[in-house]
């Protein structure tokens, strides 16, 4: 009878176990010129590829500058403004507040000038001169936006928007959140290196990030920074992906909204962990902008967010270093 | 090259030549000039040559050919339709005509110290086929006369060392992705004899050289020299031992040269290297592989993988996403792809290094060092299997340049 009894309890501590541990699913694909990969725990594929791609096909509809008949391009298009759904609601006013804080750093209405250096979605055949991103410059500025209940307006009929350097972030936070209504609680989930992760992986452990490094480039295997993380948001903002050769000189794609050209300063990545993915990818852009110092002066004001750096010396060396708080997800 | 054009549009090729041929006697060239080639030995590996050539038009110009086989001139100018190329049956005249400033020495092994000697006394650069020399007085030899002609680009064939595929490997090898590489396996095999056909029986031993002792390395030199030369670059090393065993094991067909080899050398460092070939299965044909403590790197002609052992592959698969970074693809079987992209025919990247080299002056990657070293290795090789005998590495084949 013990006997019975205590196989009896360990069958039912086994199936615990194997609640507890679920299977793990993984969906991946592509979306917004990137790929994506959702890994998560539970016992029944609660959520399917279908599922993300039709969240996602929804946000392309409302973000994206490549869609002619987006929200956005509706808006860029108009004169004055137009109704806007939830999802450029949310991003809209995410960016604003983010313009505030940064004074200026981060700035959507950043559009016009990002098309004339090339990095829009048609090609250009020269870079601007001064007199030309003085001229454009007038149609910036996200004060000139303004939100009134579902409809978004603007001051100047010049003004347009451009979103992406927080719409991947906020896709990610959308697929979460819709993870999260499926009672999933142990998930990552990644788009275009913008990543959010809850809970923990197959091996019961913390979710591992890799942040690569990037050393002299004859390495087979890229040199990857690991962080540990159970909870947030982990983004990169980088100017060694994108860029453009002119002349001698090489374009980033990051360009200063204050100065209206492209950034030129030590950093070479920048890695932000903060609560939500939008609110960190919004963030490491404008890091990349600030340079090393403001970033850090910035970001000493501010509580549970923490920055990883790539930049180059004075020697011309790559280095990196990080806000305090970040170390704690080295172990 | 302008000034040829300029002088040949306007009818004065005599002339011409007699201009251009102060600007290219002992290899003083303008920068950035095409390369006047000739080919010495146009059988299988000569047009390969020619071809790769052709391909890199923008900076070598063929214009002259020889060969003992009146049939392979025919062969070599349909390679290059419309071309003016000279033909020669004696290299010496080849040698003699001073509008050629580089030479490719692709005659049978046997040959190979003659022409190549006869070619730097005539002030040619030469891309010179493996294996360098077919014995070990003639590797030694061949040092002495390229270094007496520092101006003189000297090449040799084994382009392995030219291929940012295998350069790639070498420096995972120096970075430990492999850890303690104690085995290397090499195979090179195929179900078929090996013969080149020949029209008639009297040309036999012309165009099957490779069949006969006198004239040939069999399979050690035209095949497995090329693993041996890469392991030597790869690891800075050379083997202490060398052992050699083969025979005539299914083509009784009246050659010399073995139709099934095996060559295992020694490395100091506590290294097997098993090098293969056998003219009766083709199942696997190409192999290379080589097998550290880490993982293992298994090379085709053109693409390359990692297979990182179980200990390793779990230190890389630790990382459940990627931020601003490379995600390590894998492939089906488990390995990781050591470059992106499939790699060109070696041939071309060693050629691009010739070019480069001639411009610049470098010493070339594969040379009259690093070849004398794989020569004699080969040569040890087959005297083990014909003598059954095992040979150890003497210090005087401890060449270096000084």
């Amino acid at each position: 009878m013990v006997i019975t009894i205590s196989l009896l309890i360990n069958l039912f501590l086994s199936f615990l176990v194997q609640k507890q541990d679920g299977q793990v699913y993984t969906i991946t694909g592509n979306a917004q010129g990137t790929t994506y990969q959702i890994t998560y725990l539970q016992n029944d594929e609660v959520v399917v590829k279908n599922q993300v791609d039709s969240i996602l096909n929804k946000i392309d509809s409302s973000l994206s500058l490549y869609k002619t008949y987006s929200l956005i391009n509706q808006f860029n298009k108009s004169d004055s403004g137009c109704e806007v759904d939830a999802h450029l609601i949310d991003v809209v006013k995410k960016s604003i507040a983010t313009y505030e804080k940064t004074e200026g750093v981060f700035d959507i209405t950043i559009k016009p000038l990002v098309q004339a250096w090339g990095f829009g979605v048609q090609a250009v055949k020269s870079i601007p001169d001064s007199s030309e991103i003085l001229a454009l410059r007038k149609c910036m500025g996200s004060k000139m936006l303004i939100l009134n209940k579902n409809i978004l307006q603007k001051s100047n009929s010049c003004v347009q928007i451009d979103c992406n350097g927080i719409a991947q972030g906020y896709s990610v936070d959308v697929l979460s959140n819709f993870l999260e209504k499926n009672n999933i609680q142990n998930y990552l989930v990644e788009l275009g290196g913008e990543i959010r992760v809850k809970g923990k992986n197959s091996k019961n452990k913390q979710w591992t990030i890799g942040i690569e490094r990037p050393a002299d480039g004859a390495d087979f295997l890229p040199d990857q920074q690991k962080i540990y993380i159970n909870k947030g948001a982990v983004t990169t903002s980088g100017s060694y992906r994108q860029w453009r050769i002119e002349g001698s000189k090489k374009l980033t794609h990051i360009i200063d909204p204050r100065t209206g050209f492209p950034v030129e300063n030590e950093l070479i990545s920048v890695t932000v962990i903060a609560h939500d993915a939008m609110s960190a990818d919004a963030l490491d852009n404008s890091l990349m902008v600030m340079g090393l110092k403001r970033s850090f002066d910035f970001l000493s004001n501010m509580k549970e967010v923490e920055a990883f750096f790539v930049y180059t010396t004075d020697d011309g060396l790559i280095a990196d270093t990080a806000t305090k708080g970040f170390y704690k997800f080295l172990n | 090259m302008k000034r040829r054009t300029f002088i040949k549009n306007s009818g004065w090729l005599a002339g011409g030549i007699t201009l251009s041929n102060s600007f290219r006697s002992f290899g003083i060239m303008n920068d950035h000039q095409k390369i006047n080639i000739g080919i010495i030995g146009c059988g299988d590996r000569g047009k390969g040559i020619m071809s790769v050539m052709k391909d890199l038009k923008n900076i070598f110009n063929v214009v002259a050919i020889c060969d003992v086989l009146d049939f392979r001139f025919t062969e070599a100018k349909k390679l290059m339709p419309g071309s003016n190329l000279r033909s020669y049956t004696d290299y010496r005249q080849l040698l003699d005509d001073k509008n050629i400033d580089a030479v490719v020495n692709a005659t049978p092994l046997y040959l190979h110290f003659q022409i190549s000697s006869d070619a730097l006394k005539a002030g040619k650069h030469i891309y010179h086929e493996k294996t360098m020399a077919f014995t070990i007085e003639e590797s030694l030899s061949f040092i002495k006369l390229v270094e007496s002609k520092p101006r003189q680009v000297f090449q040799v064939g084994h382009q392995y060392r030219s291929v940012p595929l295998y350069g790639r490997v070498k420096e995972m090898i120096e970075k430990d992705y492999l850890g303690k590489v104690t085995q290397i396996d090499c195979r090179w095999d195929r179900n078929s004899s090996w013969r080149r056909p020949v029209p008639d029986p009297k040309l036999e031993r012309q165009i099957n050289w490779r069949m006969y002792k006198a004239y040939s390395g069999g399979l050690t030199a035209e095949l497995l020299s090329h693993q041996i030369d890469f392991i030597n670059w790869a690891f800075k090393s050379t083997p202490e031992t060398i052992i050699g065993t083969g025979g005539i094991d299914y083509y009784k067909d009246g050659r010399e040269t073995f139709d099934n080899v095996q060559v295992v050398l020694r490395y100091s460092e506590g290294m097997i290297g098993n090098f293969g070939a056998t003219c009766g299965n083709s199942r696997e044909g190409y192999i290379f592989k080589i097998k550290g403590t880490k993982g293992t790197v298994e090379l085709t002609v053109n693409e390359g993988f990692y297979f990182p052992e179980s200990k390793t592959r779990k230190e890389l698969e630790t990382v459940d996403g990627v931020t601003g970074a490379t995600k390590i693809e894998w492939t089906k079987e488990g390995g990781i792809p050591v470059l992106k992209e499939k790699s060109k025919d070696g041939t071309w990247y060693a050629l691009k290094e010739f070019y480069d080299c001639i411009q610049s002056k470098k010493l070339p990657s594969s040379n009259v060092y690093t070849g004398a070293k794989t020569a004699i290795i080969v040569k040890l090789a087959n005297e083990s299997m014909y003598q059954n005998e095992i040979h150890k590495w003497k210090p005087e084949y401890n060449i270096v340049k000084k």
